[in-house]
């Protein structure tokens, strides 16, 4: 009998995991890659699929850390400025300092860790929800990255191989270098957020924080953590933009940390902390990538793109509402 | 006339399942008095008053309110009739002013769509003025009142709404000495304008100094009443507790180890102060006392969750600090908290992750998880609580209550901790699951497991505890074991 159960149990696990509880989003995936496919004859393409996903490598990276952060109970709203910052600050070292690039990267990436720090440090120290704490925080490190740039872009960079090797090479001549960020910093936060105990950890700081208290888990280490996971993610999203477009601008990143709250949603991430996935917020990120590419190849007005992925945002959050109550 | 008689209850009786919650009550409430009613939980107490206010409906026997049966479908209707029931829970608007508060309802004053302040402010005085004897300021946020005021808010706010007879639920147990006195001199006042009050209580004291009759329940039925000059703290409370249950008793004579946890003068600055107290290897120590005693606090203090801040715990024999949980488990301490659902489970989590989460690095064999190890890890210690599941991968939410809180005592039990302190380790399982996890905790300290176990069942705390602390205000009252232990013995050092 205890082998039988072993077995069973083996199986649900895998099946929980790997397929049934990301599933209905995979789902969804395919049939919009279904629909664009037989209305546009350019979607099904290789260089399509993989421009579309080099496009939405900086969001991909954001969201699947911000999703650890979720799961953990806490928002970080400054991720779009924290990308700023990170670039200004990276640009403005090479550019006005005649820093070496890749010194310059370090000099950006520490801000970004930084200014994650600070974060974790103002919503464990003084419990403000992180809603309003990281909005504050927002407008403050965006006000930072207009401050140094003086509001300018910074672009001409000197010729270095950093610019190759964060984001423009395109490896066997055909797939982007982003993507190989994109996928790495998915694998990497998939093993952190379910494979380590300290994922577990971080599901049950967002699942009962009593509890979790009660059970010798320091809470508030692991919130810090993850909200410098959260802006390690946003610097590294930045400095791979930063290779890509060899230029910064003090407002980029606008509206980063909206959309990378609704890919994790999207994903099945639930606002009250305690369930997610890495998978999940990855297909989710696709799918706004895809519904955004898709009414491009359309050729339907830019202007009502928004539109449509606000759309699925909400079809999302019915269908994941739905499944969870009835699973309950 | 009227007759002396407001409320007679004739042969009510209710049952849940198959728990006999009240069998055959039958008692009259004289009108212009103060009617006690005594009794441990679990004897009916609280399914009278819910049947009284008509949250429940008697499976049989009659109640006679003025002379004309009396069968209230909700607690509006039993309003309508004049009987109104106060209790600890009565939401309270806390942002709104003690005037609003007063009169919020569909019966509130207003001025075509706009609520009528002026005359709301007025009324609230008066009736201040006239029921209570006191001048208020009808302005101020409830936020801003202390526990008793917001009480007095709501006492007007019921007596507004002209109850002829109240019930008062435990009205005490959130207020400070002085502020019951002053409770209990606006409810005689009250009481010699006419109106009748059934007064629940724990308080043997205040039971005695308020009331003009007492009644006690005990397993559902009246066990007897007292009329306010016969009343005798010792008789009452053995009248509460009832006769010994001496087969359920532990074996007294044991075997004592060595001392593992020792507390000296331990306070937390609040809830209690100057606690002391030594347990053995394999012994099992019991908290009793009332709410409002520092019973949990003092057993959440020995687990750091928040910890003592006078005082100290010498743990094998050297004095310790745990300042949290994690210095605690570290110390061979584990803790199950009152609240199963609030302290204890994660719900959206799995069996196993639940069972192991106090020990993740230990189970998993380093920071990388392997769920395998997890697994049976999880499954041994579930098979030694005896935890009905499908199996270590089930969702934890898929359990029962009493089958989460033997995942609970799995957690700790899977560390292979010293000492386990439980506080309320049978709230809210039913009764087979609750004597199975009495008979795990009896098992586990004959292995040499210590217990400390904070109830406010003291059937429970009889049925397990070698040694039981008596908490009354903060106070260590007694320290009773042997034949000193006995339901009286708890009651009378946790009541007076």
């Amino acid at each position: 009998m205890g082998n039988l159960d072993q077995s069973s149990g083996k199986r649900s696990a895998m099946s929980r995991i790997v397929g049934f509880r990301d599933f209905g989003v995979v789902a969804a995936a395919l049939l919009i890659a279904v629909f664009f496919s037989i209305t546009s004859p350019v979607f099904l393409t290789a260089y399509n699929f993989f421009n579309l996903l080099r496009q939405t490598a900086a969001l991909g990276i954001v969201a699947m850390a911000m999703t650890a952060l979720i799961v953990a109970g806490e928002f970080d709203l400054s991720v779009g400025a924290i990308y700023a910052v990170t670039g200004v600050v990276t640009g403005l070292c090479t550019k006005s300092f005649g820093v070496n690039i890749w010194l310059s990267a370090i000099v950006g990436m520490s801000a970004a860790l930084v200014l994650g720090l600070l974060n974790g440090l103002l919503v464990t120290m003084t419990r403000i929800n992180s809603f309003i704490a990281t909005l504050a925080t927002q407008m403050v490190f965006r006000g930072i990255a207009m401050v140094l740039s003086q509001g300018q872009p910074v672009s001409d960079f000197d010729d270095n191989p950093f610019y190759a090797i964060l984001g423009r090479k395109e490896l066997f001549g055909l797939i982007p270098v982003p993507i190989f960020w994109l996928l790495g910093c998915g694998i990497v936060m998939f093993l952190v957020l379910h494979r380590t105990t300290f994922g577990v950890r971080v599901f049950a700081s967002g699942d009962n924080r009593d509890a979790a208290e009660l059970a010798g888990i320091r809470t508030v280490r692991v919130k810090r953590a993850c909200f410098l996971l959260t802006a390690g993610a946003a610097g590294l999203a930045a400095l791979i933009s930063l290779g890509y477009l060899k230029t910064v601008t003090p407002t980029q990143g606008t509206n980063l940390e909206l959309e990378a709250i609704a890919a994790a949603v999207i994903g099945g991430t639930a606002m009250s902390g305690g369930v997610g996935s890495i998978i999940g917020t990855f297909i989710g990120t696709f799918i706004m990538a895809e519904v955004r590419t898709g009414l491009i190849l359309l050729g339907t007005d830019a202007y009502i793109q928004d539109a449509f992925v606000g759309l699925v945002i909400a079809l999302a959050v019915i269908i994941n509402v739905r499944v969870s109550s009835r699973k309950q | 006339m009227e007759s002396g008689i407001i409320l007679s209850i004739r042969s009510i009786s209710k049952r849940f399942g198959g728990v006999k919650a009240l069998d055959a009550v039958s008692f009259d409430v004289g009108r212009g008095l103060i009617l006690g009613l005594a009794g441990e939980n679990g004897a009916g107490k609280s399914t009278l008053i819910k049947i009284l206010c008509g949250v429940h409906q008697p499976d049989s026997g009659v109640m006679e309110l003025e002379g004309r049966t009396f069968r209230p479908r909700g607690p509006e209707d039993a309003e309508r009739s004049g009987i109104c029931v106060f209790h600890q829970e009565i939401p309270v608007c806390p942002d709104l002013s003690i005037a609003a508060n007063v009169f919020l309802g569909p019966a509130m004053p207003h001025r075509g769509l706009r609520p009528d302040w002026a005359r709301m402010k007025a009324e609230c005085r008066r009736l201040y003025q006239d029921l209570l004897g006191e001048a208020i300021d009808p302005d101020r946020l409830i936020r801003d009142c202390s526990a008793a005021e917001t009480q007095l808010a709501l006492l007007v706010r019921v007596l507004s709404r002209n109850a002829a007879l109240v019930v008062l639920d435990e009205p005490t147990t959130a207020l400070t000495p002085p502020e019951v006195d002053r409770l209990f001199v606006i409810l005689r006042r009250l009481r010699d304008r006419g109106v009748t009050f059934i007064f629940v209580s724990h308080m043997l004291e205040e039971l005695a100094a308020l009331s003009d009759r007492i009644v006690v329940l005990r397993d559902g039925a009246v066990a007897g009443a007292m009329e306010q000059a016969e009343f005798d703290a010792r008789r009452l409370s053995s009248m509460i507790a009832g006769r010994e249950v001496a087969s359920s008793r532990r074996a007294a004579a044991r075997e004592r180890g060595e001392v593992v946890l020792e507390a000296r003068g331990l306070g937390d600055g609040r809830n209690f102060s100057e606690v002391s107290f030594a347990l053995a290897r394999g012994g099992i120590l019991g908290i009793a006392g009332l709410a409002g005693s520092g019973r949990p606090d003092l057993a959440r203090a020995l687990f750091g969750a928040p910890p003592a801040r006078s005082g100290c715990l010498v743990v094998d024999g050297a004095a310790r600090t745990i300042g949290c949980p994690a210095d605690a488990i570290a110390l061979g301490i584990g803790f199950v908290p009152e609240d199963r659902n609030a302290q204890g489970i994660f719900h959206s989590l799995d069996v196993k992750r639940n069972v192991c989460m106090a020990g993740l690095d230990r189970f998993s064999g380093g920071r990388l998880l392997r769920e395998g190890r997890l697994r049976s890890a999880a499954r041994a210690a579930a098979v030694q609580v005896q935890v009905k599941m499908s199996g270590p991968d089930a969702p934890v939410n898929s359990l029962s209550g009493g089958n989460q809180q033997k995942v609970l005592i799995a957690r700790w039990l899977a560390l292979r901790p010293r000492i386990i302190v439980l506080n309320e380790p049978t709230r809210g399982v039913d009764v087979g699951a609750k004597q199975e996890i009495l008979d795990l905790i009896l098992r586990l300290s004959a292995e040499g497991c210590s217990f400390v176990v904070a109830s406010s069942e003291i059937e429970e705390l009889l049925v397990l505890s070698d040694t039981i602390l008596v908490m009354n205000r903060g106070r260590a009252a007694a320290i009773l074991s042997g034949d000193g232990a006995t339901k009286e013995g708890v009651l009378l050092a946790a009541t007076t």
